[in-house]
């Protein structure tokens, strides 16, 4: 009975790590043909993976270990591969990015966290562990995005930011059509997306809805970042202030006295009940050194 | 009136002690050669850093810590014995007050030092004092453990001061250095009715003043970790149970203390069987007191089974640490309790092998308190070595932890080599009282 028992416990053991790992065997991308044919504008050599290093170090490591060293984070389920490893390398350099971009379940989207510039070199220091690999590189021209010029309204009335997206090249003004457009509020720590993710229509024109409950500085101001990217002229950002959001004056926590406060901000109950307590031994302490003293002075005489 | 013969008899019984004997040197050359292997481990802590030991981010609390809390607790024993029940007009316990204050010198000082041993700094210390908030529970703690020494050398010495001068007058063939230190240290004493008030009055009044401060060092102790949200820790109850257990510890190591007294210096008559027998009470009453903050701490989380609470209680009573839990609670309190119902076991001997037990028992207590809940943070502990989650100490931990108790038993020998451990002055008066 009891060995019966053992073995259909083995058995269901194995087939229920079959499952598992049918499961966990990670998943294919499907990254689009032309996603998957994109190259790196960034030439992938030492000085461009050490920047990367940095990147990875800061926004990787924590899940993916450090890369040919198999200390990925193991708790998560699927577990983050070691991005040095074969499977990870025999994706093409647009798959990554692509990766990186989008994202999938745990593993986080770095389009909004990353530049692009910033994807392909954390991309360079990955490549950085193969040996075999040979860069092809995009003969897309960086420096284009410097030509855009983004302008960025708001109407009132119908609560709309309008953005215009248009390149000054040297034959003329020429307007970017079905460039994709996200837009952001500036705020402490990153950014914050508003309304959806659009693309530019025929005049180069893409329009997001405003909240008008988006709390800005003291003075109601807000930074706006649209963020742009284009087949042709690459990605950019533009940031442009305005002062269409709620007034918030939210005092610092360590601005009043509190028990998390630096001493000179103690809680003032804190400092009298304290004082007190070392007053009163002092004087306690006065009273039985004067108390010895007189003592001192009856057993002289 | 008393016959002069019999109070010379006293005195020179209760000196007797104070006197170089060649087992006093073998003794004092063994706990000074283990304090300098112990010391020896902490010069190598000092280089490499706490690396050494079994600290790390996650349990950053360990032995060290536990002896801190144990020391600051055995030291209210100077409290309980001379200030509580003096007060209260029991005069059995009389003979134990200087026992007890040289034993709550010894560990209050002693535990000043056990912190620094918790540093990786430790020459950053100055810190504490020049950027230390009073916010924070640790500098009212160095503030009152301070305070609690200097009152306790002061309760120590104001008593003593007719004893010097008998030091100073009858002891043979002292060193003429000693003699001039004790004569001075004596005040001028001369016996007169105006000298006796002041020193009633001091003694008294120091007595009502320790009371406060003794629970107010060992509840400020309790709120370093009472004050923090952490299982196990955060509790309200802290206070007064830090207190009671502090009596139950400081109680068997005044056992332990009268014992070798009364057995090395030959003080049978003074330190009596009537007088074993009342401190085995006394350790029945105080263990039976922290027996029900222990059943009240665990059993009111056990019942609730808060998630994070769980895994502490468990880990308490059926996982890792059940072991040494439920031996503490057995072996430390209540088989104590049980064996000291009966009289015999209020016997010297038994006595002093049960309060052995509550002893150690009450170290490894302090252990439960503070590292099960290191090793139970709230935020999950993820991707670190097993040695990281799990606290071992290390051989040269354990080296270094023992030098504090080997410091204070120095401290204690010492002490009771240059003064008398009984006050000759007040045995002479209280039979002069029986005899009116
Ligand atoms: C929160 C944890 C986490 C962080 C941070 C993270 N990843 Fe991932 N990553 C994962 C997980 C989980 C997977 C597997 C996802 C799947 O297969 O569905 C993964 C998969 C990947 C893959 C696909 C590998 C393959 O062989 O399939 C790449 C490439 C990748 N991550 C790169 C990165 C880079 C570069 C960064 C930093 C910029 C990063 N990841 C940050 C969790 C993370």
């Amino acid at each position: 009975m009891f060995r019966i028992n053992i073995s259909t416990k083995i058995v269901s053991l194995f087939i229920f790590s079959a499952l598992f790992s049918i499961n966990l065997s990670a998943a294919s991308w499907d990254v689009p043909a032309d996603k998957k044919s994109k190259n790196s504008f960034i030439k992938f050599n030492d000085a461009s993976a050490k920047e990367g290093e940095v990147l990875y170090n800061k926004n990787c490591a924590s899940c993916h270990g450090n890369p040919s060293k198999g200390n990925v984070l193991k708790s998560l389920k699927p577990t983050p591969p070691d991005l040095a490893s074969d499977g990870t390398q025999k994706l093409t350099d647009g798959e990554l990015f692509y990766i990186l971009n989008t994202g999938r379940g745990l593993m986080p989207s770095f389009k909004n966290v990353l530049s692009e510039n910033e994807r392909w070199k954390v991309i360079a220091y990955m490549r950085s562990f193969n040996k075999k690999y040979v860069q092809v590189l995009s003969n897309t021209d960086p420096s284009k995005s410097e030509l855009v010029k983004v302008n960025m309204q708001y109407d009132a009335k119908s609560n709309i930011v309008t953005v215009k997206v248009v390149a000054k090249e040297k034959t003329g003004t020429v307007v970017l059509k079905d460039a994709e457009v996200i837009l952001f509020a500036k705020r402490y720590f990153g950014k914050l997306q508003l309304d959806k993710s659009m693309r530019t229509n025929n005049e180069g024109l893409a329009y997001f809805q405003y909240s008008k409950d988006l709390p800005g500085d003291k003075a109601g101001n807000v930074e706006l970042i649209a963020k742009i990217n284009d087949e042709a002229y690459g990605e950019l950002e533009s940031t442009t202030k305005f002062k269409i959001a709620v007034p918030t004056d939210k005092p610092s926590l360590t601005e009043k006295r509190a028990i998390w406060n630096v001493l000179v901000k103690a809680p003032i109950w804190l400092i009298i009940t304290y004082s007190f307590g070392v007053l009163v031994f002092l004087g306690f302490l006065l009273y039985l050194v004067l108390n010895l003293l007189s003592f001192w002075k009856i057993g002289k005489i | 009136m008393l016959e002069q013969s019999k109070k010379d008899k006293v005195t020179s019984d209760l000196l007797a002690s104070i006197r170089l004997t060649n087992s006093f040197k073998a003794w004092m050359a063994f706990l000074s050669i283990s304090l300098i292997v112990c010391l020896g481990a902490y010069v190598y802590q000092l280089n490499e850093g706490l690396v050494v030991t079994g600290l790390g981010d996650y349990v950053s609390w360990g032995m060290y810590i536990s002896t801190f809390v144990f020391f600051v607790a055995t030291s209210l024993i100077g409290m309980l014995i001379s200030a509580v029940l003096g007060l209260s007009g029991q005069k059995w316990a009389a003979p134990l007050a200087r026992i007890a204050e040289i034993i709550a010198l010894a560990f209050a000082a002693v535990a000043g030092l056990v912190i620094i041993t918790d540093m990786g700094r430790p020459d950053r210390l100055l810190n504490v004092f020049i950027h230390g908030r009073i916010q924070s529970p640790i500098v009212w703690d160095i503030t009152v453990v301070t305070i609690y020494v200097l009152i306790s050398t002061l309760f120590l010495y104001i008593p003593l001061i007719p004893d010097l001068k008998i030091c100073s007058e009858k002891i043979n063939k002292l060193h003429p250095m000693a003699q001039k230190a004790y004569k001075l240290l004596s005040l001028n004493w001369n016996g007169s009715h105006e000298q006796e008030q002041i020193l009633k009055k001091l003694t008294r009044s120091i007595a009502i003043f320790i009371i406060p401060v003794a629970f107010a060092i060992h509840t400020v102790t309790s709120w370093l970790f009472a004050n923090t949200l952490r299982v196990g820790w955060d509790s309200t109850i802290f206070g007064p149970y830090f207190i009671t257990g502090a009596f139950v510890s400081g109680t068997s190591a005044i056992v332990i203390a009268m014992y070798f007294f009364r057995k090395n210096y030959k003080l049978e008559e003074y330190l009596s069987l009537d007088l074993f027998d009342k401190v085995g009470k006394l350790l029945v009453l105080v263990s039976l007191v922290y027996l029900y903050f222990n059943i009240n701490e665990y059993l009111v989380p056990a019942y609730k089974m808060k998630k994070y609470d769980a895994l502490h209680i468990t880990a308490l009573f059926t996982g890792a640490h059940a072991l040494m839990f439920w031996s503490v609670q057995f072996f430390g309190l209540v088989l104590p309790i049980i064996l000291l119902v009966f009289n015999k076991m209020r016997k010297p001997l038994p006595l002093l092998i049960i309060a052995s037990f509550v002893f150690i028992g009450g170290w490894f207590k302090r252990y439960i308190i503070v590292v099960p809940t290191m090793e139970h943070p709230f935020l999950p502990i993820q991707n670190v070595p097993l040695n990281f989650k799990v606290y071992t100490p290390t051989l040269t931990e354990s080296l270094v932890t023992l030098a504090p108790f080997i410091l204070v038993l120095l401290i204690i020998t010492v002490l009771s080599k240059v003064i008398p451990v009984i006050s000759i002055h007040e045995t002479i008066e209280s039979l002069e009282e029986k005899n009116n």
